[in-house]
């Protein structure tokens, strides 16, 4: 699916990325974990193309194209999603238009033809109810005065509307209660088919609990110092980040 | 003084000289004014951003005659809108006032021939809302010679919305004007509808009266845009408990210039002003609107939201004016703007001036850039960037345009909006 080779990225010219490696095969679950400043947004960013995120170096190949090369819009055609850490409100742009824009996009890429506004609208409905987010959310403006958790959901509910191939969940899992962490995992699950792939960004071991991963890793000063399978997540929820050195511990970027 | 101003004032004293217009004794008095008026520079506050060159350079010329000139229906038709049209081309009627199958308690009538009762409309409201210090609305009550006259009767609720027409073609000069006396708890939707691109200079001023707990629904849109000059006003004067809303839409255009004034003359009446405008290109916009809260209790509420693109240049003035009297006035004002390129400008002025120590007031104005998380976010989710350009720019000013009380003009700018920034490019 994606292979992520010595991958260095920086912004404003710090160095944020030192060497990241990486490989996904389809329908597989990886969870990246690690302290704060890690690099571990800044590599959400770098793969979904935003601006002011440098690649200084490595490659990156998202099946089977050079996806450093390619065009914000153009990853997520090619199936790329990310689950925003902090999703962005959009005042005058509805939900509703703001995704069957989307999807339409995404499907016009794939070479399906562009959904009529009635199978959208039932799409739509479906994916919310899943998430379980009220039908008035998709006539509210994108994200405009949503809870926290409501924002969550709702990204969760435009990755199943976009039916990507790689999932990128940037911590999906924070502020979130209980309840809210369930709904999310339960949209994330029902999503799994053995062929989509995720990388499960997050700080605390909980999300884990509710998506299984198929392999753990953790990154520290922008590169993964431990791979493993689920057990090295527990490990980590015992241990903290600590051993990892004192350096790993500045929360900076 | 500039030549134009001197050929207008000649061409209307022949006109009055020789004529039997009934209005000639207003009229007189607005000449005199614009005799005694200086024109403007760059130095007069008022036109400080707006050059009258364009205006200045028409002297001498002779305008086309306007006669036989087609028009194109479907240019100003609006879906499913349920109105009586009036259609004026260059400022000459077009319409068959007789055919129009006219609301009952409404009275359409001519300024060239009035009946009785009209004469009593004009006496009442021509001259007398608009005011003086407008010297394009002196121009305008010498030179329109034909104008319509609006009455509706007291306590009459009108569902059909009346529309005005002013259409302009190539090298014409016209002059259009407008009057409507809305009867004490009277409830009318007034459309002014101008339109046209080709080189032309038009002025078109409206005066509207508010009886007591009157309501009007008013739109103007002034979906002009290349060499056309457009310089005009709608004024209204608020009767006590009167309502208004009303929604003001500019295109711009080589010089495109609307005053806009309020005046709450009378206790506890509520204003809503909405206005948007889209310029691209080498356009050019001027909104004035001024807010007179001459009486206790009277609320405004205005809200102007502006994009700004390419070379395109954009002047707000908004200015409320709390009387001494006027306590308990609820005024807000707020003007939005979103300027897409380096090479666009925005002149913004928002004025409050207050007398009165009992009042709640806010205004404000900004000037901003498309917001890049916006569209970044946007991008991520497959979507192209113009197409997310559009979406965003739309978004701005969506909400304004959702607030149009009128389902089938929404249905019918909308897309018109998208269709322009479509076609306005972000650098």
């Amino acid at each position: 699916m994606i292979h992520i080779k010595d991958l260095r990225a920086s912004i404003e010219g710090k160095e944020i990325l030192k060497g990241l490696n990486l490989d996904i095969k389809p329908g597989e679950v990886h969870a990246i974990m690690g302290p704060n400043g890690a690099g571990k947004s800044t590599l959400g960013y770098v793969l979904s193309g935003r601006d002011g995120y440098e690649v200084e170096g490595g490659s990156v190949e998202f099946k089977g194209q050079d996806l450093l090369d390619m065009e914000v819009e153009d990853r997520a055609q090619a199936g790329l999603f990310l689950a925003f850490q902090y999703p962005v409100e959009i005042p005058g742009v509805s939900n509703m238009e703001f995704m069957k824009e989307s999807v339409n996009a995404i499907r016009l890429a794939r070479g399906e033809e562009a959904l009529s506004a009635t199978d959208f609208l039932k799409k739509a409905k479906a994916a919310c109810q899943q998430v379980d987010l009220p039908l008035a959310f998709l006539k509210r403006g994108v994200n405009e005065g949503f809870s926290g958790g409501e924002k969550k959901r709702n990204e969760i509910m435009q990755m199943i509307l976009l039916e990507p191939s790689l999932c990128i969940l940037d911590e999906s899992d924070s502020g979130l209660d209980v309840d809210a962490l369930q709904v999310v995992a339960n949209g994330v699950n029902s999503q799994r088919d053995g062929k989509r792939s995720f990388i499960v960004v997050t700080h605390y071991q909980r999300l884990l609990d509710y998506i299984e991963p198929d392999y753990v890793h953790i990154l520290a000063d922008g590169k993964i110092v431990k791979s493993g399978d689920a057990s090295l997540a527990k490990e980590v929820e015992k241990t903290g980040y600590a051993w990892l050195g004192a350096k790993a511990e500045e929360a900076d970027a | 003084m500039s030549q134009w101003l001197n050929q207008v004032i000649d061409r209307a004293s022949s006109r009055m000289a020789s004529g039997d217009d009934w209005l000639n004794p207003v009229r007189s008095n607005a000449l005199h004014q614009l005799q005694t008026q200086a024109w403007p520079g760059r130095r007069t506050e008022a036109w400080r951003y707006t050059s009258l060159h364009p205006v200045e350079a028409l002297a001498g010329r002779a305008a086309n005659e306007s006669v036989n000139v087609s028009i194109d229906s479907d240019s100003f038709a609006v879906p499913g809108l349920d109105s009586v049209d009036i259609l004026f081309v260059n400022g000459e009627l077009r319409t068959e006032l007789a055919q129009l199958d006219v609301p009952a308690g409404v009275h359409i009538s001519l300024l060239s021939a009035p009946g009785d009762a009209a004469r009593t409309v004009v006496g009442q409201v021509f001259t007398q809302v608009k005011p003086e210090r407008h010297l394009f609305g002196l121009v305008n009550d010498v030179m329109a010679t034909e104008g319509l006259i609006v009455d509706v009767d007291a306590g009459v609720k009108v569902t059909r919305a009346i529309r005005v027409i002013n259409l302009v073609t190539d090298g014409t000069e016209s002059h259009n004007r407008v009057l409507v006396r809305v009867g004490d708890e009277a409830e009318v939707t007034v459309i002014e509808h101008g339109a046209g691109s080709a080189a032309s200079m038009n002025t078109a001023f409206a005066e509207y009266q508010l009886g007591t707990k009157a309501k009007l629904e008013h739109y103007r849109f002034a979906l002009h845009g290349g060499d056309a000059i457009h310089i005009g006003g709608s004024h209204f004067k608020m009767g006590e408990s009167s309502n208004l809303n009303s929604t003001l839409v500019g295109y711009g255009s080589q010089l495109s210039r609307l005053d806009v004034d309020i005046e709450h003359a009378a206790e506890h009446a509520y204003a809503k002003f909405n206005n948007i405008y889209l310029l691209a290109e080498n356009e050019h916009f001027d909104l004035h609107s001024t807010i007179e809260h001459a009486m206790p209790n009277g609320t405004t509420e205005e809200n102007a939201r502006g994009i700004v693109g390419d070379n395109a240049k954009a002047v707000f003035n908004g200015r409320i004016h709390i009387h001494r009297d006027a306590q308990k006035t609820l005024a807000e004002l707020n003007n939005r703007n979103l300027l897409l390129s380096r090479r666009g400008q925005i002149n913004t002025k928002p004025e409050l001036e207050i007398y009165a120590d009992d009042v709640q007031c806010a205004h404000g104005a900004t000037v901003a850039e498309i917001d890049d998380e916006a569209l970044y976010y946007m991008l991520t989710r497959g979507i192209s960037r113009s197409k997310a350009l559009v979406m965003l720019n739309f978004g701005f000013i969506q909400e304004l345009v959702e607030q149009m009380p009128n389902e089938a003009l929404r249905n019918w700018l909308q897309p018109q909006l998208r269709e322009r920034f479509v076609n306005m490019e972000v650098k």
